[in-house]
């Protein structure tokens, strides 16, 4: 099946091909790694592989696998809940917002001209600032937000078009 | 002084379970506070008595001041301790309490107002021949230009009210000054409600290490020696330790001097800790915080000590003494939640699975535990893992093996990043400065192996759904009304 990591574009290609007690056979790409997992009395379990011990949990919650490797978190998608999201318009037509927090500022207006790279809005979440930008240059199309909104995680902020072949690199006007 | 009966905590998270507990510890009966989103924290559960003050927005409740004092006055508790954060070191709270009647655990509230503004404190400094960096008093571009050219780039600017990082921007030239001054002012704005700023020359290499001060009502101020917190991100500490490495026995005295001379002049009582800046054989008064800190850990247990208690019995009237001779080395970590791959972007998530460390020397400060909700109202801190030895190097050993030991599923954290900084050469050959991460662990990613480990787990974890479903499942216990994880399942529970 294909996971893709969260924070992660990238896709992984993986499954179990085959399992024989605690041997566990996984492809992971082009790789086949032969492992040895031993669940343990708290739900988790020892994952050996080339001669190295992992204590790992897994849990699966709504469309996330979550796994814990030691001390490391990993929270996986399969990759059709991936690109189901980037079909409803992740794919920089969209400007959504990474988690739930309040808008603070827009910088931005419908009709304007963006260059990549450039801050469209600002959030705020878990006290911290977060800037959004333009991943490619485009025309905002739809400001959906005003400074001081709560927003919820997936949000739509803002909807973006592609900029006009003709774009030059100003802005249009503001009143 | 009447003594103490009864303690209201207004705060959350861990500090509110670690105050709960020195309160219970000193005699008192305690009253938790909580907020709509945290109506099943285990800090509501462990005190004696527990008020909703609001709804999950922190402005509507713990940081409204009315709610609280109403809260105090409801349940009859004669003393509020406000833990760090939230209204810590608003003076306005401190006097609504002085108002009611109720003994604010922390210093008056025109002592917390002179030294809550960092520009305030800086003259307090100043008159007290401590030492501070180069800065200015300015909101005024022009200002901020002028000095900029005569110290030269790059330049800090800082919230007057601020603290904890927010309202922080470095500007490394001219040219980024004035948006930096906007972003500073409307962050600083919306975190302390006031949206004065501060300019200062910015250090090269310093290193960020403070004095913890404890003072009482008759006029006596110890210190309880100093913490080296120069492991930041995003101007927040993560790693803190004590005793600071390397700091000479001279500059320690020169320091803790400074410190207590300041908190003289201030008329400071209760706990606080004194922030410097250091730079080779300079050190540099930065701000006071008028509170216990988040890193006060690491304090008690070389001092054999327990600050909550010891700021309890100053509000109860009682005098320091000089402490005993503090011994080994004591290191904390701050288990966030937050994605140290991708910028520390906060994160939120159910727990769904914890693993604590322990063993001789470890101590876990948190309010975790499997179910509890991590939101996006509040910071991010989900525990401080804090290891003692000997010295500094049984200490990180310790640290290191408790990182390994600790597992959080369902909520991404920087455990592991935490762990792979603590186990460095850089940190053990103890390379500290404020810039320790830009240098040595920017763009840090997580092992392959454990990658690979995490993928062959996801692939194990997403296979089970499809087979295995002639395997025995204990039908009854996933349908508890007791557990609010049934929706999901852990491998054992299947077995």
């Amino acid at each position: 099946m294909k996971l893709t990591r969260v924070g992660d574009s990238q896709e992984i290609d993986a499954e179990v091909t085959s399992r024989d007690g605690n041997m566990v056979r996984v492809r992971i790409g082009d790789r086949e790694l032969v492992v040895e997992f031993t669940p343990n009395a708290d739900g988790g379990g020892i994952l050996a592989i080339d001669g190295r011990r992992y204590p790992v949990y897994g849990a699966r919650r709504k469309e996330s696998i979550f796994i814990s490797v030691g001390p490391a978190s990993f929270e996986f998608k399969p990759a059709e809940a991936s690109s189901r999201r980037r079909a409803r318009g992740l794919a920089a037509a969209e400007i959504v917002a990474p988690m739930p927090g309040k808008v603070l500022k827009v910088m931005v207006r419908d009709g304007d001209l963006v260059e990549a790279g450039q801050a469209l809005v600002v959030i705020e979440a878990m006290k911290m600032e977060t800037t959004l930008a333009a991943e490619s240059a485009a025309l905002v199309k739809h400001v959906r937000v005003a400074e001081g909104d709560a927003v919820d995680h997936g949000a739509v902020l803002i909807e973006l078009s592609p900029a006009p072949a003709s774009s030059t690199r100003e802005s249009a006007p503001r009143a | 002084m009447a003594r103490l009966t009864k303690l209201l905590i207004a705060n959350r998270g861990e500090i509110a379970l670690r105050i709960i507990r020195s309160a219970r510890l000193f005699g008192l009966k305690t009253v938790a506070v909580y907020s709509a989103a945290d109506a099943k924290s285990v800090h509501v559960g462990a005190a004696d008595e527990a008020i909703a003050i609001g709804p999950p927005e922190a402005a509507k409740s713990y940081l409204d001041i009315a709610a609280i004092i109403s809260a105090a006055k409801q349940a009859g508790a004669d003393a509020i301790h406000p833990g760090y954060g939230f209204l810590s070191e608003r003076p306005e709270f401190a006097q609504a309490a002085a108002d009611a009647q109720i003994v604010f655990v922390g210093p008056r509230p025109e002592v917390m107002a002179a030294l809550g503004n960092k520009v305030a404190a800086r003259r307090i400094a100043v008159a007290a021949a401590v030492p501070v960096v180069p800065g200015i008093e300015a909101a005024e571009i022009s200002a901020a230009r002028e000095f900029g050219a005569t110290v030269g780039y790059p330049i800090l600017i800082k919230a007057a009210a601020g603290g904890g990082g927010r309202g922080m921007r470095v500007v490394a030239e001219a040219g980024q000054l004035e948006t930096a001054l906007e972003a500073a002012a409307r962050e600083a704005a919306a975190a302390f409600g006031d949206g004065r700023i501060f300019i200062e020359k910015y250090l090269a290499h310093p290193r960020h290490i403070e004095i913890q001060i404890l003072g009482d009502d008759h006029g006596n101020v110890i210190a309880l020696g100093e913490r080296d917190c120069s492991i930041q991100r995003r101007h927040q500490k993560i790693v803190e330790e004590s005793p600071a490495p390397g700091l000479s026995e001279a500059m320690r005295a020169k320091m803790i001097d400074a410190a207590l001379k300041l908190a003289r002049a201030a008329h400071y009582t209760n706990a606080g800790t004194t922030e410097f800046l250091v730079e080779g054989d300079n050190f540099y008064f930065l701000e006071v915080n008028a509170r216990l800190q988040v890193e006060h850990p690491v304090t008690e247990m070389r001092f054999g000590c327990d600050l909550v208690c010891e700021q309890l019995r100053v509000a109860s009237g009682d005098a320091v003494s000089e402490p005993a001779a503090p011994s080994g080395a004591a290191i904390e970590c701050r288990i966030n939640a937050e994605d140290p791959e991708h910028d520390f972007r906060p994160a939120t998530g159910t727990v769904l699975h914890l693993s604590v460390p322990g063993g001789p020397g470890v101590r876990f400060d948190s309010h975790l535990v499997r179910g509890a909700e991590v939101t996006p109202w509040y910071d991010g801190l989900l525990g401080k893992l804090i290891c003692y030895g000997a010295d500094r190097e049984e200490a990180r050993g310790r640290l290191v093996d408790a990182l390994g030991e600790f597992a959080l599923l369902g909520v991404t954290n920087n455990a592991a990043y935490l762990r792979d900084i603590i186990a460095s050469e850089q940190f053990r050959d103890a390379r500290l400065s404020t810039h320790f991460i830009d240098e040595f662990f920017s763009g840090w990613k997580i092992a392959s192996g454990e990658i690979d480990a995490a993928i062959v787990a996801a692939a194990i974890t997403a296979g089970d759904t499809q087979a295995e479903s002639a395997a025995p499942r204990a039908s009854n216990d996933r349908h508890s009304p007791w557990d609010s994880l049934h929706n999901f399942e852990l491998w054992g529970s299947r077995r």
